[in-house]
């Protein structure tokens, strides 16, 4: 669905994309890790037609990008950080006008905003939403075309719990539908949670590129933190498969001094810390 | 049809923001000045009234619409939509010049102009060319104060010397397309069919610029900020 091979892109004298290569399959979910400036946006530019000066190839849907007609964003379906709305107008009348710009069926707009709760503001002026409802308007109005790609920008930014679980139950429902997904995201949660590869991109390279667990499993090891009574409170740490070596653990046991037990194991943030020495902030 | 849905959103999108309403005061005010003037100054009088407000306002507006579109991030979608940059500007120069039009021709009527005709072609050719240089100087600004900034310069090339060719007789400033634009305006061309040639391809000139300058600003837009 989309290759990238031998990527490289400037804006000025210096290499900002360096040799670049991934693939994503179709109904495959990959997200896009890393911190500010580290070339998320100009991958995404490049991958969305918008720059067409580069090396090497980016293949989206059959297209090299760089020779792309119009044609090409029937397909493609772009969901920005910020909303990208008419504000004067409804909810209603910006999915309508959106729609009308595609030459194929698009999607029921009555489904669309229902699928996300704002089928009773469908009519409210847009100016007149909050965050949260400007954010789950602009996610349906990247599936108004019913696009084979879909391109998200941080789509939980913003929202509560509630509506960001809905917002995620509705990228797994597209990823369901055989839809290729791109994410990009500062939520390792999210990532690891709906994310079937992850790359995590600093200084215009791709450092590491596996599924979420696999980078887990492979960078991490489960933890056991305990705390104990020992002339006031103490904590100590083990790894999990060592646990039978720890002998402290083995006493305190023994003279039940052992306060609380827990065991936990590294998350993506952590692993991304390892293996870029940054962090995502 | 794609053409047809973009025009209308823009209608849409002008009478939202008052557009429309704007200038059906307006029109009202210019009747009630034209009506008050004496008959033999009314047609000349109306002739600049549309050319420097009617047909001009596509300057001033499309720097407001640009402007709209630029902070509510409407343009990044539009980068990412099948439209062609030629459909997006010609819905724009289209839809107001639709205003323009209904304007001009009320005071046109109201006046007694003797050349409907050419205050027609005259008005649409002018709103046209104002709305590609309001088009033009609004892709590389990102407030109103740098818009008004450089509109100015603009506005006094535009209407200057067509303007004083009402009043001065200069060879010079016949070879000028903006006075062509008046000319036509005002049924005071010498030669109807080479005023419009001239104006059409200042068109033509402006129109290219005008693709090439938008098409840089789309690409400017559309990327993630992370």
């Amino acid at each position: 669905m989309i290759e990238v091979k031998d990527l490289q892109f400037s804006y000025n004298k210096n290499e900002f994309i360096k040799e670049i290569n991934f693939k994503v399959e179709k109904g495959m979910i990959f997200g896009f890790l890393g911190p500010s400036g580290a070339g998320k946006s100009t991958l995404q530019k490049i991958l969305t037609g918008l720059i067409t000066n580069y090396k090497g190839h980016a293949i989206v849907n059959g297209v090299e990008c760089k020779h792309h007609t119009n044609a090409f964003y029937e397909n493609i379906g772009v969901d920005f950080e910020f909303p990208t709305l008419y504000e004067k107008l409804t909810a209603r009348e910006n999915l309508k006008f959106f729609a009308s710009l595609y030459t194929h069926q698009t999607r029921s707009i009555d489904q669309l905003l229902e699928s996300v709760g704002l089928q009773n503001d469908a009519d409210k002026k847009v100016s007149d939403y909050s965050k949260g409802m400007k954010s789950r308007l602009n996610f349906i109005k990247a599936l108004i075309n019913d696009p084979d790609i879909l391109f998200l920008d941080e789509p939980t930014s913003g929202l509560d719990p509630t509506n960001s679980r809905m917002m995620k139950d509705l990228i797994l429902l597209e990823k369901n539908k055989g839809k290729t997904i791109i994410l990009t995201t500062h939520n390792m949660e999210d990532a690891t949670e709906l994310c079937d590869q992850v790359a995590f991109i600093i200084n215009g390279q791709i450092c590491a590129i596996d599924s979420p667990q696999n980078l887990i499993l492979s960078h991490g090891a489960k933890q056991v933190t305990y705390t104990y009574e020992d002339n006031g409170f103490k904590t100590a740490n083990c790894l999990l498969q060592q646990i039978s070596d720890d002998e402290r653990l083995h006493q305190l046991m023994q003279q039940n001094k052992i306060l609380s037990i827990h065991s936990s194991e590294p998350t993506l943030n952590d692993i991304f810390i390892e293996l870029t020495g940054r962090t995502l902030l | 049809m794609r053409m047809i849905h973009l025009i209308k959103g823009d209608i849409v999108f002008q009478i939202k923001y008052g557009f429309y309403f704007l200038y059906v005061v307006f029109t009202v005010l210019y009747a009630f000045v034209l009506v008050i003037l004496p008959e033999t100054w009314q047609e000349t009088v109306a002739s600049i009234m549309i050319y420097s407000d009617p047909a001009a306002m596509g300057l001033f507006f499309m720097g407001a619409i640009i402007l709209f579109e630029k902070s509510q991030r409407v343009l990044n979608s539009l980068a990412v939509s099948p439209i062609h940059i030629s459909e997006y500007i010609l819905s724009k120069i289209i839809s107001l010049a639709l205003i323009s039009e209904i304007v001009a021709m009320i005071l046109a009527v109201i006046s007694h102009h003797q050349n409907l005709i050419m205050v027609f072609i005259g008005t649409l050719l002018s709103s046209f060319i104002f709305s590609l240089l309001g088009l033009i100087v609004s892709t590389k600004i990102h407030s109103l104060n740098q818009f008004i900034l450089w509109t100015v310069p603009v506005e006094i090339l535009c209407f200057v010397p067509p303007l004083a060719s009402i009043f001065i007789e200069n060879q010079y400033l016949m070879v000028y397309p903006m006075t062509h634009c008046l000319s036509l305006i005002n049924g005071k061309s010498q030669n109807d069919l080479l005023s419009i040639l001239i104006v059409v391809i200042m068109l033509v000139c402006l129109w290219k610029i005008a693709v090439y300058m938008t098409k840089k600003m789309w690409k400017s837009v559309g990327g993630v900020h992370l």
